[in-house]
């Protein structure tokens, strides 16, 4: 139950805005069976009307609705109150549109039909987020502002002093002083220069970051936010990234509403899954019955040997991640390995020297780009 | 296209499809199977498609991609129809001489051909290997694209389904399962249609059936050859079991290693359910039914039926006590009935030309035939399906050719490592569930890895104990600590330091395991051990008392050594040597730094047959500055 402070500032906790009657009623039912206290809308223009007057903590958003469609709703909610955690429900079909409105600020996805379980704890970790959930946006709009500014500043201050040196020769100043001054001006700007490649590298850190947990997005949206869905979601992270980093580890926990431990014990359960970065080729050794009886051993000291790595290893460049795996299923062929995603039957140093260098190749030509 | 609204249209689809691929009797197959692709079956399929373009015959041939046909140790396969000219081991370099010598003139390729006695074998039914086979399932993978579902409609797809749906009632195609006295090909042996009964009379509406194609047992491949070559039929069976069942949905759930399985898995689900074959209304009966994919992840128990359905449920494989069967609370707690590929696979074939038919084949208590995984030391490796009760010796020998390098036959494996060693002596046992437990063994999935004098017991016992301990899943002490300890003994004896008692206390540990573990995985885990301490105790007491390997395989128990005398200084060894332990002149013999050595063979392998200078000795050497070999070398 919500405490008798918070029921000064609001009174009501959730408004649901779908034309669905029966989404509503069943939300109603969900919601007040919990304490809740709810109203309802059935189109985005009434939506909006309601959310200015009752300024609930969550507002739960249909997507698709005729008129003004949930997005326009969303959109506008930052103007009615800033501190409204928006929610919004989607239909099988539009997960996709479901993951650009997390763009704009959504904090959460609801898609139809949705449990009971799901919509109590999706709306109950809004709740708990009221006030303090600011979408990216709007927090970074003055901040792109300030920056701006000082980007100008600064560049009209180098100019200004290039003027004054052109002023200072024309007028005939000495040389070496001329020089001096523009020394000094050349390492304020190389100093400007470096500033601005660790803040790009930051950028470029934080941009990545970002990107990773679109993509988990993306993937949860083609799960169906099914919890049962963790394995092929976590198969589906590690295809996409070689391995499991954590921050997109939790960025599923929160998604699918599972906790963090839930998702490390499947993940170091399952022969799959790598918790440490892996390399850019992956060589796997067979080392199955048939590959075990037709020498895969002494295959598996050449490799390491040509590779200075053991079997679990990646080595310090990032290059090459040297696996054990049981049976590829070419039993015939064997002893195998296989490179990336090619197999090679029995291959002889030449032709695994050939192949790692191959790959080595690719790595610096692409460090080199 | 349109959704097949009725049986009739079926059948007008299966004729046209028959029509369209009457009227091109020319055509290309080249096995698309993993097994092919490894030996590079991608690059011949472009240059038979170049040929056929540079000689304008794109309108009268036409290149097919299938699946597996199971002779993968000469792959990849080509053959030509209509004449089946079955040619082996072909490169991109032979696709201008095939198009020009086949196609065109019609004539067969001898240099490419299967030879017996020197003479060329004109057909692929007529090559050994094949011979000796009763290919039921395995056969349409030779003759269809798994990733085109008019192939396998040409071939009479889905008739057994649409028989099922409309002129059999859901207790007749259990009936008949019984009949025909299916048996689960995932190892178990359990009777399927009682599987399906109990199933179906378990209270509850919603029920499951899962098509169990986590195939963990290394060196076994019968699973992913069936769902890569003809997905379909596995389709056809599932949906048949759900109908017979009371099921309406269906998981596939298949091992992530198979990237290639996935994928045409997946994409025989999307034509079947464009076809109108999955989903609401099938065909018009008014049964609806849809199948979902699952990956797995990489655990070998995920295999075992209730680490499975944990596994679906987004859990950690772990199995449970079982004193309620998954038949009655499987998936979600609902009755769910699961089986092997290959047993699904096998439905089709029994609706079709009935049970009494499927009974014929093989003995009276293991009927129908099986697809073994024959590899190993054996000349002619691949899948071969032979009739239940085959005679190992046949199969072995007849079937695979025999062992290659006038080898001896050491031992034969088959169960994955769940199962036992057969000795020589036992060659003559015949193949089916009973005859393989009596003899100390068992079924298993179907693998059959062959061994010859070259294989050490000891290690092969260790080999599967290693793979087991590392793939229980924890939850039960016995099984866990149980194999981790046989493990270490076992460590400790290929190391040349075992110790008088290991082999009666292994004996007691493996008797622990096998009473006290929660599942099958820990139940069958000492079987290996087991078998070889009955069959080759004596090879256990070489490495004990003697600290010897016989068969010179163990690594810490045998050094390379060069023959000073025999070398003549070709530097090919030290050339090919990963750490470069190997010292010399050019044009002087060699020496091999004992240090640095890390046994990988490599000089052994290329060191030419006329010197045969590298050997393996045994015992450990002796080191460089030992005072011996100062003498020695003066």
């Amino acid at each position: 139950m919500p405490s008798q402070q918070t029921l000064a500032q609001t009174e009501v906790d959730v408004v649901v805005v779908d034309d669905e009657e029966t989404i509503r009623e069943g939300c109603r039912m969900a919601l007040e069976g919990e304490g809740l206290r709810i109203e309802t809308a059935a189109n985005g223009a009434l939506g909006l009307e309601l959310l200015a007057r009752v300024r609930p903590r969550v507002a739960l958003l249909d997507l698709r609705m005729p008129g003004v469609a949930g997005i326009d709703v969303l959109k506008r909610l930052p103007e009615i109150d800033p501190r409204i955690v928006p929610i919004v429900i989607t239909g099988y079909a539009s997960v996709e549109s479901a993951v650009d409105s997390m763009k704009l600020g959504a904090f959460e996805f609801l898609t139809k039909p949705f449990e009971t379980t799901q919509l109590l704890d999706t709306v109950h970790r809004g709740i708990h987020h009221w006030g303090t959930y600011a979408p990216a946006q709007s927090a970074l709009a003055p901040r792109r502002a300030k920056q701006a500014q000082i980007l100008k500043s600064q560049e009209d201050a180098l100019l200004k002093s290039l003027e004054a040196a052109e002023e200072y020769a024309e007028l005939g100043g000495t040389p070496t002083a001329l020089a001096d001054e523009l020394r000094t001006l050349e390492m304020q700007a190389d100093y400007h220069t470096r500033q601005l490649g660790v803040v790009q590298k930051k950028g470029k850190a934080l941009h990545d970051f970002v990107a990773d947990l679109h993509a988990v997005d993306a993937i949860v949206a083609r799960h169906l936010s099914k919890r049962s869905a963790l394995i092929q979601i976590l198969l589906d992270i590690q295809s996409q990234k070689n391995w499991l980093p954590s921050h997109m580890l939790m960025w599923t926990s929160r998604r699918l509403g599972v906790p963090m431990g839930r998702i490390l014990e499947v993940a170091t359960f399952y022969e799959a899954f790598s918790l440490i970065p892996q390399g850019r080729h992956q060589v796997q050794i067979c080392t199955g019955t048939a590959c075990h009886v037709r020498r895969a051993p002494e295959l598996l000291v050449t490799i390491s040997s040509l590779l200075g790595i053991k079997p679990g290893q990646t080595d310090s460049d990032l290059n090459f991640t040297f696996k054990q795996v049981h049976c590829l299923g070419c039993c015939a062929l064997a002893p195998v390995v296989k490179v990336d995603s090619a197999y090679y039957g029995n291959p002889s140093m030449k032709e695994l020297k050939e192949i790692f260098a191959r790959c080595t190749k690719d790595a610096q030509a692409e460090g080199e780009n | 296209m349109p959704r097949l609204e009725n049986p009739k249209a079926l059948v007008a689809l299966q004729v046209k499809a028959r029509e369209q691929r009457a009227a091109l009797p020319q055509r290309i197959s080249v096995c698309g199977g993993t097994g092919c692709v490894a030996a590079k079956a991608s690059g011949c399929i472009e240059a038979l498609n170049a040929a056929i373009a540079r000689h304008d015959l794109s309108s009268k041939v036409e290149v097919q991609v299938t699946g597996c046909h199971g002779l993968c140790e000469r792959g990849p396969i080509v053959v030509i129809a209509p004449q089946q000219y079955c040619y082996l081991g072909v490169a991109a370099a032979d696709a201008n001489e095939i198009i020009e010598q086949s196609i065109i003139e019609g004539r067969p390729l001898d240099r490419l051909m299967y030879q017996v006695e020197k003479k060329p074998v004109t057909s692929q039914d007529k090559i050994p290997f094949f011979r000796g086979q009763q290919r039921l399932l395995l056969e349409a993978n030779t003759r269809i694209d798994p990733r085109n579902i008019e192939d396998y409609l040409a071939i009479g797809g889905y008739t057994a389904l649409e028989h099922a749906l409309f002129e059999m009632r859901p207790e007749e195609i259990i009936a008949s399962v019984k009949e025909s006295g299916l048996r689960g090909r995932g190892g178990g042996g359990f009777p399927t249609g009682r599987k399906w009964e109990t199933t179906r009379n378990a209270p509850g509406d919603t029920k499951y059936v899962i098509v169990n194609a986590d195939e963990g047992d290394p060196g076994a491949y019968m699973d992913r050859s069936l769902l890569e070559g003809n997905p379909h039929s596995i389709l056809e069976g599932l949906i048949i079991g759900g109908y017979a069942i009371g099921a309406n949905v269906g998981y596939i759930y298949v091992r992530q290693e198979y990237p290639l399985a996935v994928e045409n898995t997946l994409l025989a689900i999307g034509q079947a359910r464009e076809q109108g074959l999955l989903g609401k209304d099938i065909l018009g009966s008014g049964f609806s039914f849809d199948v979902e994919v699952h990956r797995g992840a990489g655990a070998f128990v995920s295999g075992e039926s209730s680490a499975l359905i944990a596994a679906i449920e987004g859990h950690v494989g772990q199995p449970r006590e079982k004193y309620v069967h998954t038949s009655v609370s499987g998936l979600w707690d609902r009755p769910t009935n699961l089986n092997n590929v290959e047993t699904w696979a096998n439905i089709p074939h029994i609706i079709n030309k009935g049970a009494k038919w499927f009974a014929s084949i093989g003995t009276k208590t293991s009927s129908g035939t099986k697809v073994f995984s024959l590899v190993g030391k054996v000349r002619n490796s691949g899948l071969v399906e032979v009739p239940m009760g085959t005679s190992l010796r046949t199969i072995v020998y007849d079937i695979g050719g025999g062992i290659p390098g006038d080898k001896r036959l050491k031992a034969i494996q088959t169960g994955g490592p769940s199962g036992g060693f057969l000795p020589e002596s036992m060659l003559d046992v015949s193949v089916d569930f009973d005859e393989l437990v009596k003899a100390g063994s068992m079924m298993g999935s179907g693998g059959m890895i062959v061994m010859d004098e070259d294989n050490c017991m000891v290690d092969a016992a260790r080999f599967y104990v290693d793979f087991l301990a590392h793939e229980s899943c924890g939850k039960c002490l016995p099984c866990r600590e149980g194999l981790r300890q046989l493990l270490h003994i076992l460590n400790r004896i290929v190391a040349g330091e075992g110790r008088e008692g290991d082999l009666e206390l292994m004996d007691e540990l493996c008797d622990t395991v096998a009473v006290s573990s929660l599942c099958a995985l820990g139940k069958s885990a000492p079987n290996p051990v087991r078998s070889a301490l009955t069959h080759f105790r004596s090879e256990f007491e070489a490495h004990i008392r003697e600290k010897r390997c016989p068969s010179l395989a163990c690594v810490s128990l045998f050094h390379y050594e060069i023959d000073g005398k025999r070398c003549n200084g070709c530097s090919l060894c030290q050339k090919n040597c990963p750490p470069n332990a190997i010292h010399g002149e050019h044009k002087k013999p060699k020496t091999i730094d004992q240090e640095s050595c890390i046994k990988c063979g490599a000089c052994e392998t290329v060191c030419p047959p006329k010197l045969n200078a590298v050997s393996k000795v045994a015992g450990r050497a002796e080191p460089e500055d030992s005072p011996l070999l100062r003498q020695k070398t003066g």
